[in-house]
């Protein structure tokens, strides 16, 4: 496994499945549970605000996990990821509104049908390295977002897409507290499905592309294959965090898919921790909480005595936007391999108390 | 912190709390973009509105009670607008007061199921159906904004330009173009332009893109010097038209440019200067800061709450943003008479009455009417042109006073109000 291990020394295992385990301890195991079981009642006790929280967290965490496969684990950059989140969302809200296919089967169906752009856009893509890579998805982006403003037939043009609801069985899951089981449930497969492939033979072949390709290549791994693979899963997994964004609004419009986003998502994924699924969720936790708590002390600012002192007024908001970059800034600075590594030493610190390693 | 004092704080706390439950509050939420992509005309804009409420309060508020206004600036961020609704819907809003066409139109879903009034900046055709009747558009009925819809805008600026070819004497078909960004706000109105064109006899060019950023639009000026057209229709904000403003000037382009409500004001003829001299564009309002009307009293009361010398220049925006704001205040009057200040009663609040001009706002208000079924509020297309004479360094202000800078009325379309051109 690519993780470092907190198993005491000594520890061997001597079968390969007990080596691709996904919980190496019974007390992460346990920990995974307790937290979506935990999860499962938030609803009941959570405010609307932060529940709109967490279900944007949700579906945000899932398109990220798509751009970790191709960024931290398959070692390309893209730029381009907004667009095929974007992609998602308006083919579903097409799948469930025009063409009235549950939306139940419209989410993973229009995840497919992105991952096969994904696919296209791909491969023209696996041959480049570096920055012209970069270029090439910063293409995929503008391509795709253009294609949303002209294809009326497909995303209404000025008329915004408009998505059904969730129903399963009859019941309408609309509403924050009743979608959110839906965001959970389809994170909490997301989560498992990823974290399997990492373990499996196509996954450890992505990180083999990422870590020395010519070794790769050496050995038989078809790179331009893998390269596209990657493409097409990370596509997938942008799909379906666009559809569920979709039937959340049950609005869709070209606005919120911007060259913004997709800096976004990789600021989620780079803060996280490349490589790492855990890094993923909290680096989506951080992005999505660090302009509500800003926003939290402009608020508290504005109209104290600071705000009189220095005459702030309209210039908080710009303060804010300031505040946020730096926050970004300084723990790049600090901690560039993430927020996954943090978590493992802090968790090695309590382990090994009182000595450091 | 010793035991006394903490009860004695608490004591304080529990106090307030009663006081202020007792008078029944009555809360707006108001999305306001001080610092985005939008902010030249979203501070007048946003100003004006919350001044109007400050001055509500100042005589006693609503149901006796003072509104509590809570104004965001979410920087036209869409994510942001939306997880600060859900924390207005958490606490019970009356009704909000919006912005942009992207946060509109994110939150028609959500205010429809909550049953929030909607009234927001953004004058797109489709935010009109509040039943879905026209089936050009998905049922909007908790929308509301005050003044013609971007279609109804430029319908209105064609039907004039046909009138201006005639009187001009000049032969032939005149030649339109629509120039905007690709994206929503400056699209929404281009179906229904060309086909009110194509009616009045225009020879409809392809459309000419510019993005809604400044920058260098010398090549779209070239085409428009090279397709001939007559009259284009600039869809974007003030930031982008001046760019195009200037540019074509300097390409030697003659072209009578149209512009939407948002595409034009005083400052942006102080920051064009004679590029913007001869542009037409529609007005939400009768008047302007400087003209003289009944209403313009309670205008300048209201000004005096962020302005207390009375110096400032106020934007078009702004006079739009108190008749805004006035309109809502007097919704939740009537909802407050007819069963409680909620989501709901606002909405019927709407419909209370046919040609509705505010209290104290004679002459300033354009009449309007919402109703169950259509809220075009209003069909009066008010036209006005900017006129700019010699260099515009100056304040504005001053620029007003020396009349460099003048908004002088060209004329007020009627449009019918046909079933058929409703949501589109």
């Amino acid at each position: 496994m690519a993780m470092q291990s907190l198993l005491p020394a000594g520890d061997f295992r001597t079968t390969y499945a007990a080596d691709t385990v996904i919980f190496p301890t019974a007390a992460g195991r346990y920990a995974a549970i307790a937290v979506v079981a935990l999860l499962c009642f938030a609803p009941l006790v959570l405010s609307q605000y932060w529940l709109s929280i967490l279900i944007q967290i949700g579906y945000l965490a899932i398109a990220a996990l798509g751009l970790n496969i191709m960024v931290g684990f398959t070692g390309q950059i893209s730029i381009g990821h907004a667009a095929f989140f974007g992609l998602g969302a308006f083919t579903s809200a097409y799948l469930s509104a025009k063409l009235s296919v549950p939306v139940f089967f419209s989410i993973p169906l229009a995840a497919l049908i992105t991952a096969g752009v994904g696919l296209v856009f791909g491969l023209p893509a696996a041959r480049l390295k570096g920055l012209y890579l970069v270029i090439a998805t910063l293409a995929a982006q503008y391509i795709l977002l253009d294609f949303f403003s002209r294809a009326e037939w497909f995303t209404g043009g000025v008329v915004p897409a408009i998505a059904q609801p969730f129903r399963i069985f009859g019941f309408t899951l609309r509403g924050d507290h009743r979608y959110f089981y839906v965001v959970l449930v389809y994170l909490v497969l997301s989560t498992i499905l990823v974290t399997n492939l990492m373990r499996s033979r196509d996954g450890r072949a992505l990180v083999a592309v990422r870590d020395h390709y010519l070794s790769a290549e050496i050995m038989g791994i078809n790179l331009t294959k893998y390269r596209t693979l990657s493409f097409g899963l990370a596509a997938f997994y942008a799909g379906i965090g666009g559809a569920l964004y979709a039937h959340y609004q049950e609005v869709v419009s070209n606005e919120g898919f911007t060259i913004d986003r997709s800096i976004l998502f990789l600021a989620m994924v780079i803060i996280g921790g490349l490589g790492s699924v855990m890094g993923t969720l909290m680096g989506t936790i951080f992005m999505v909480l660090l302009p509500e708590v800003m926003e939290w002390v402009s608020a508290l600012l504005r109209g104290g005595s600071i705000d009189q002192a220095l005459a702030l007024r309209n210039n908080i908001a710009f303060l804010r936007e300031i505040a946020i970059g730096l926050v970004i800034v300084l723990f790049l600075v600090f901690e560039p391999d993430g927020l996954a590594h943090r978590w493992r030493r802090i968790k090695a610190y309590w382990k090994l108390y009182p000595f450091s390693y | 912190m010793t035991r006394t004092h903490m009860l004695l704080r608490s004591a304080a706390v529990a106090v307030l709390f009663a006081a202020t439950a007792a008078n029944a509050q009555v809360s707006i939420g108001h999305l306001a973009d001080y610092s985005g992509a939008t902010a030249d005309v979203g501070v007048p804009f946003g100003q004006g509105a919350a001044d109007a409420i400050a001055w509500v309060n100042q005589r006693g508020g609503v149901n006796k009670a003072k509104v509590n206004i809570d104004t965001v600036d979410y920087g036209y961020q869409v994510p942001r607008a939306v997880s600060q609704y859900k924390k207005w819907v958490g606490e019970k809003v009356a009704a909000i007061l919006g912005w942009g066409t992207a946060d509109t139109e994110a939150l028609t879903g959500f205010v429809a199921q909550d049953q929030i009034p909607y009234i927001s900046g953004s004058y797109a055709a489709a935010l009109t159906d509040p039943t879905g009747q026209s089936n050009r558009a998905k049922p909007a009925p908790y929308n509301f904004f005050y003044g013609p819809s971007y279609s109804d805008a430029l319908r209105g600026m064609l039907t004039w330009a046909a009138q201006d070819w005639k009187s001009k004497g000049k032969p032939g078909q005149a030649k339109f173009v629509h120039m905007g960004a690709n994206h929503p706000y400056p699209n929404a109105p281009k179906e229904a332009g060309e086909a009110i064109a194509k009616e009045l006899g225009f020879e409809v060019l392809p459309p000419v893109q510019f993005a809604l950023t400044p920058g260098d639009y010398t090549a779209q000026c070239l085409t428009l010097k090279n397709s001939g057209a007559n009259y284009a229709y600039l869809g974007n904000t003030a930031g982008s038209n001046i760019s195009v403003l200037k540019a074509c000037k300097t390409a030697g382009v003659d072209v009578q440019f149209l512009g939407n409500v948002w595409g034009m004001d005083e400052n942006a003829a102080k920051a064009a200067g004679d590029a913007a001299n001869g542009v037409v564009f529609p007005l939400r309002t009768a008047v302007t800061w400087s003209d003289e009307a009944p209403g313009m009293k309670t205008l300048r009361e209201i000004s005096k709450l962020s302005d207390p010398s009375n110096a400032a220049y106020r934007p078009v925006h702004y006079v739009a943003a108190v008749c805004t704001a006035l309109y809502l205040k007097e919704a939740m009057d009537w909802a407050a008479k007819n069963g409680g200040v909620n989501g709901p009663n606002v909405k019927k609040g709407f419909y209370q009455k046919k040609d509705w001009v505010p209290a104290g706002m004679e002459g300033v208000c354009v009449p309007s009417t919402w109703t169950e079924t259509d809220h075009r509020s209003t069909l009066t297309v008010n036209l006005y042109r900017i006129k700019v004479a010699g260099a515009t360094e100056a304040p504005l202000n001053d620029l007003i006073k020396n009349g460099s800078i003048k908004l002088e009325k060209v004329t007020s379309i009627e449009l019918p109000r046909k079933a058929e051109w409703q949501g589109w």
